[in-house]
């Protein structure tokens, strides 16, 4: 470090200020301020500036924050992707309809090269070979009624081994389709109740500190009254 | 049982969220008190505190203890402030009551002192808290640092990325910004030295 000391050398000054610097350099700015009234001058101002400056105080603020969990990420419920969400019903019907469509449409077909093995809800068709309209209409209605009682056996229901399959199949993904919104809804719920009871928390937080700040102005306010009288009380008594 | 910072840390790595909660009770009024004076508004020192413990939180297992620990929440701490005034995009605004309360007042006022007194030092404050924002924010930030926290001129450098010999100029451009506006408002009077 310099052992002399030039007026005006402001970085060494605040060094010196700071009681940063080395102790060579600071016998040599503390031999200069000695004799020169501005430089003394300069570093006097600078730590009355100080001493002013640690009046300055932060307002006293509720603070007290902890980490309460790492999980929960966000208290918003997210919607949910496209192939998550429940499928309506009318959807399931028609899902099941053209399920059932295309499995009758490649048995006709098998049953058109077979010949005689062909089943006897198809031979109305047999004329033209493919599906009308109200064919899939009564189809859809048998569904229906068959899914409206869902605990017959399946032997009950008059219909070929074909059929019988094709409705166990659309029976399964149904049953599937049920459990999938089934989940999905417990899901939902636990994820609400988590939600609730975060935001019932946060909400019973507030509330606390809020009256705690009212009880600590109530007390103030007791505080301000007693102090006043006191004062008021001094005051008078230096006027007598 | 005092733990040090550095234990804290490892014990918050290793899972123990209440070992970063003393943590936060340890540091969480200095840091809302450095946010609170580089920003001025107690609303947003409040988040800018809560922010930082957050990030530092998230970025724990990163931290490899290559500065200290105030350090790195410090650093946190003026990277958010610095965030917060570019997006308010004016220089920030101080919640300084307009008139005294007397309540307030009474509330801070110590056994011995007087309303007199009290009332002085608020007006006292709220000068320096008007007087600083003049200042620039690199200079207000390095007074800050120093003032308030207590760190060499050096740390203030590396929090600030700049060289050592900024770090002074600074602060000696900020005090001579401070001690003319304080001047000019009464609350300092040259004085003379006696060089006997």
């Amino acid at each position: 470090m310099n052992e002399t000391f030039i007026c005006g050398d402001y970085e060494a000054l605040v060094s010196y200020l700071y009681d940063e610097c080395a102790p060579n350099e600071r016998r040599a700015i503390s031999g200069h301020v000695a004799i020169c009234s501005d430089c003394a001058e300069e570093l006097v101002a600078l730590g009355a500036t100080r001493e002013q400056l640690a009046m300055w105080t932060p307002p006293d603020a509720q603070l007290g924050f902890r980490i309460v969990s790492d999980a929960p990420r966000s208290n918003v419920l997210r919607p949910l992707r496209w192939w998550r969400q429940p499928m309506p019903a009318w959807a399931q019907a028609a899902a099941a309809a053209v399920i059932f469509t295309t499995g009758v449409t490649l048995g006709v077909m098998r049953g058109a090269d077979r010949g005689p093995a062909r089943p006897a809800l198809l031979q109305t068709n047999a004329s033209n070979s493919s599906v009308t309209k109200s064919d899939l209409v009564a189809l859809e209605q048998r569904l229906r009624s068959e899914m409206s009682q869902p605990h017959l056996a399946p032997t009950s229901v008059a219909a070929t081994p074909a059929d019988a399959r094709i409705f166990q199949q659309v029976r399964t993904m149904i049953d599937e389709s049920e459990q999938r919104q089934r989940r999905e809804l417990a899901l939902r719920t636990t994820e609400m109740v988590r939600d609730f009871d975060a935001q019932r928390n946060d909400d019973l937080m507030r509330i606390e500190r809020t009256l705690g700040q009212m009880d600590g102005t109530t007390g103030v306010e007791v505080a301000q009254q007693r102090q006043m009288l006191n004062y008021l009380m001094r005051v008078s008594q230096r006027g007598q | 049982m005092t733990f040090t910072d550095d234990e804290l840390v490892a014990r918050s790595v290793g899972g123990d969220a209440e070992s970063f909660n003393q943590l936060i009770l340890r540091w969480e009024r200095p840091i809302y008190a450095l946010a609170y004076r580089v920003i001025g508004r107690e609303e947003d020192a409040r988040d800018v505190c809560q922010e930082t413990f957050l990030r530092a939180f998230r970025a724990l297992p990163g931290f490899k203890g290559q500065a200290k620990f105030s350090s790195w929440l410090y650093r946190i701490a003026l990277n958010l402030c610095r965030d917060w005034i570019r997006r308010q995009r004016r220089a920030p605004v101080m919640q300084m009551p307009e008139g005294v309360e007397a309540g307030e007042l009474i509330a801070e006022a110590g056994p011995i002192e007087s309303i007199e007194d009290l009332v002085s030092r608020r007006q006292l404050s709220e000068v320096v808290a008007e007087a600083m924002k003049l200042l620039p924010e690199e200079q207000r930030t390095a007074i800050i640092l120093k003032e308030y926290h207590g760190m060499t001129f050096q740390e203030i450098a590396d929090m600030q990325g700049c060289p050592l010999s900024t770090v002074k100029t600074r602060l000696y451009q900020g005090l001579t910004v401070l001690r003319r506006h304080l001047e000019k408002n009464g609350q300092l009077t040259p004085q003379l030295v006696n060089r006997s």
